[in-house]
């Protein structure tokens, strides 16, 4: 972009958002270039420069956010919308420059619902602080992933995120009511007032998991529920994982936990050992049950029944009490891998029948094709059709290519035999992470001609292709 | 140069997004570049010589070193060190944006950085009644002195209503907490500070007013080998131990207040029962979201010279907590917080400071 044009360009943002909210300082390109992406991190450990956008406008509403994208639309400049910038996929980093749309002014809580059961606000609120605004009146959002305090409202139903007491609660996608939403063209649009309706196909999971590909989500109404009158924890170890899956299976006929993880053996001797402090080899599965007490009464004992079935070992309340107050432990520096290691998590979902097939899979591929890589793996989120699979790749520091393009290429290749070998056996490219950059290559293994129907939605909203481009295959 | 510790608590920092939701600064603003993370990041870019320092000095002057974030780090990470490092660099490098050069300045040739070298006339009169040489100092602070007079002038009644023998220095020297925020510990700072530390030992007990001079007369002298001989307490802990040897009485009004705790008395000095022990004297005590040692900064005087417009925000941010729990009165013992929640333009919560509650407002 020419330093005219970008003079001209910038004092339209200007306008359209004030002057405080719209920067081209260095410090605010550089914030915005770098996510939670292993490769953006890599780079900037490197000592290198990501892409960097040309301007940091950050508007406080749909009103504003409008004339950002009609300005970006006249002009056919990129938009990438950024939340918190907790993403692991890329997908909020502006790799062709242009504008970057930070949501974070539009942070505010319009409404407490307590009739109806949900919190209004901006999609700029960082989930922690719209939990802190249900339990003022003694609910709770039931989404808890390890990023609730980094990560945005909008950030987790962009990518569509999960947190830990979803097999009860569901997923981000579970919990909206109604959103506002602004099309590339700066048009405002309300998705239907109820999310459960037969007026045509469902407007919010359409721009759910879109990754600003599709428009910007401004408002939100997002689900609160009572907090539980008791909430239990009950450790098992399993000797092998095919008798934690059948036992698991079982139990969802019967009823719904809040928690079930199901760490494999070497996850169970690494992580689980160090934070939870389970010394026994084997398979370690913590489930929480919660709710009304006489409930939580009656599906302990369906719990510890069915286990026994399956010859779970029972170990009481204290590792999984530990492991929820440990949850978040996890993902701090110095217990998370962490550069110079290289990592990732290849999140996939399948039904019963074929998830425990890919879990070998995609082991396999991965230990065989990387033998340099070691594979971990949990299943973190469960439903009473199947499952997903948590699995990650650690590659020691030493292995790992000091020159950036060749640890890009690893990194790269890596991935691409993980996911590949998810697809061959009836996965899912992604679970709960999203595509970003990273994983756009896969989209269309994954779905062949269904492809077409994202592509033609893409090209009927945003006909310039500003929205985040080279995101979610698009 | 930074020093091997900051650099490894950067390298964490840089990649590392958890705290996100506890800065007060950028709570307030919803920029992505006040956070730890930010900070972290462009510093490290800084040490890999892929930015320069003078590109993101000014970030690092958006940093209350409040501590909330390494309060909230389950592993230990000290964004305030290395952001504190950053600013003595940038000192010793010349590159201080020109607006922290000219506070450093009115530092060193008048005491306190807002270059003020007159004192309020009332407060000169409240002074000189205390002008004879007692055991007890009452160390009012700059703050109180140069911008908040009234609090210092309350500050004086409410231990005189405690029959309390004391001196008020004329010629108060700066406890140094300024120039350690500025600059952390340059030479200057820690001239200062000594130069204090000379005044102070005069005297067998210091009673300090603000909690931004009580934490770095506790904290930062010791570790720096300033020392004070003096025995050096807090306003409020005194004013609690007033109130148990019955030299305060207190009649409790009924009315529900929350307390504001300072950072620097419950997160620095772990200091958090003596002030509630006060105000539950005189009001019943409704505690606000992130209280104690998980406290959120209500604002300062001293940044408000550069960024005046997000103080307020912070400000506005901590009276939402206060109305989230019904609270109708906010307690402060920071005469800056004090200060910067007064600013607000509202008037749903009436915000007092412990010496206003002392003297029955």
């Amino acid at each position: 972009m020419n330093e005219f044009l970008h003079a001209m360009i910038l004092t339209e943002l200007e306008d359209a958002v004030g002057k405080e909210n719209c920067s081209v300082k260095q410090i605010d390109k550089v914030t915005h270039s770098v996510d939670y992406y292993w490769l953006s991190r890599m780079w900037a450990d490197r000592g290198r420069r990501m892409p960097e956008a040309d301007f940091v406008v950050a508007p406080k509403d749909a009103q504003e956010t409008s004339k950002v994208l009609k300005i970006a639309n006249y002009y056919k400049i990129p938009v990438t919308t950024w939340g918190a910038g907790g993403g692991t996929q890329g997908g909020a980093i502006p790799v062709c420059g242009g504008i970057i749309l930070d949501t974070k002014r539009m942070n505010q809580i319009y409404e407490v619902n307590t009739d109806s059961m949900y919190i209004e606000c901006g999609t700029g609120a960082i989930y922690k602080h719209i939990e802190w605004a249900a339990n003022e009146v003694g609910k709770a959002t039931m989404h808890y992933p390890s990023s609730l305090t980094c990560s945005t409202v909008g950030g987790f139903l962009a990518h569509r995120g999960i947190g830990v007491v979803s097999t009860k609660y569901g997923k981000i996608d579970d919990m909206v009511l109604q959103m506002e939403v602004v099309l590339p063209n700066g048009d405002i649009i309300y998705t239907s007032p109820a999310p459960k309706h037969a007026a045509g196909p469902d407007l919010n999971q359409i721009f759910i998991g879109s990754e600003g590909t599709l428009g910007v989500i401004t408002k939100a109404q997002i689900r609160i529920y009572d907090q539980p009158e008791e909430r239990r924890f009950r450790g098992f170890l399993f000797q092998d994982m095919s008798g934690a899956f059948k036992a698991s299976r079982e139990l969802l006929q019967k009823f719904k936990p809040s928690v079930m993880r199901l760490y494999d053996p070497a996850e169970t001797a690494s992580l689980i050992k160090k934070i939870v402090g389970v010394e026994k080899p084997g398979a370690f599965m913590n489930i929480a049950y919660e709710g009304c007490k006489e409930m939580v009464e009656v599906e302990e004992k369906i719990l510890l029944e069915t286990f026994a079935k399956y010859g779970a070992e029972d170990l009481g309340s204290e590792y999984g009490e530990k492991w929820w107050n440990e949850k978040i432990t996890f993902f701090y520096p110095g217990h998370m891998m962490d550069i110079p290691q290289m990592f990732g998590t290849m999140d996939t979902i399948a039904p019963y029948d074929k998830i425990e097939k890919i879990y070998w899979a995609m082991k396999e591929a991965i230990e065989t094709n990387f033998p340099q890589a070691k594979f971990i793996a949990h299943f973190s989120h469960w439903y009473e059709w199947g499952s997903m699979i948590y699995d990650r790749f650690i590659v020691d520091g030493k292995d790992v290519p000091e020159d950036p393009v060749e640890a890009l290429r690893l990194h790269q290749e890596i991935w691409t035999c993980g996911v590949r070998a998810a697809l061959a056996n009836g996965g899912v490219v992604n679970d709960h992470h999203g595509v970003g950059i990273k994983l756009g290559r896969l989209m269309k293994e994954q779905y062949g001609p269904a492809m077409q129907v994202f592509e033609g939605i893409k090209k009927s909203l945003d006909p310039n292709g500003i929205m985040n481009p080279f995101k979610l295959g698009l | 140069m930074m020093s091997e510790k900051s650099k490894q608590h950067v390298e964490s920092c840089r990649f590392c997004w958890m705290c996100h939701h506890i800065c007060p600064i950028g709570n307030a603003t919803g920029l992505e570049r006040n956070t730890a993370r930010a900070r972290a990041l462009g510093l490290s870019l800084v040490n890999r010589n892929a930015i320069e320092l003078s590109e993101v000095i000014d970030n690092v002057y958006e940093c209350a070193c409040c501590g909330a974030c390494v309060h909230d780090c389950t592993t230990g990470w000290d964004p305030v060190m290395f952001t504190k490092e950053a600013r003595l660099d940038a000192a010793m490098e010349g590159v201080l944006p020109e607006y922290i050069n000219a506070l450093v300045d009115n530092c060193l040739e008048t005491g306190n950085a807002y270059g003020v070298t007159e004192l309020d006339g009332a407060l000169v009169s409240e002074i000189e009644k205390h002008a004879d040489k007692k055991d007890v100092l009452l160390f009012l602070g700059v703050d109180a002195r140069c911008k908040v007079p009234v609090a210092a002038v309350n500050a004086i009644k409410a231990l005189e209503k405690a029959n309390v023998e004391f001196s008020v220095l004329a010629d108060e020297p700066a406890s140094g907490w300024q120039l350690e925020y500025l600059i952390s510990a340059a030479n200057e700072t820690k001239e200062q500070m000594e130069a204090c530390a000379k005044v102070l030992n005069d005297y067998a007990k210091v009673v300090v007013f603000d909690p931004q001079d009580a934490k770095v007369l506790k904290r930062e002298y010791k570790e720096w080998g300033v020392e004070v001989n003096a025995e050096v307490v807090t306003y409020t802990s005194y004013a609690a131990e007033l109130l148990a040897n019955g030299k305060l009485t207190a009649v409790n009004c009924g009315k529900e207040m929350t307390y504001q705790d300072p950072f620097q008395l419950a997160r620095d000095l772990g200091e958090t029962e003596e002030p509630r022990k006060v105000i539950a004297a005189y009001a019943d005590l409704k505690e606000m979201l992130c209280n104690s040692g998980d406290t959120m900064w209500a604002g300062n005087l001293l940044m408000k010279e550069w960024m005046a417009d997000v103080i307020v925000r912070v400000a506005q941010a901590r009276i939402r907590n206060a109305k989230g729990v019904g609270a109708d009165t906010i307690v402060t013992a920071s005469v800056s917080e004090y200060a910067s929640l007064k600013a607000v333009d509202q008037d749903e919560v009436k915000i007092v400071s412990i010496e206003e509650l002392i003297l029955g407002a």
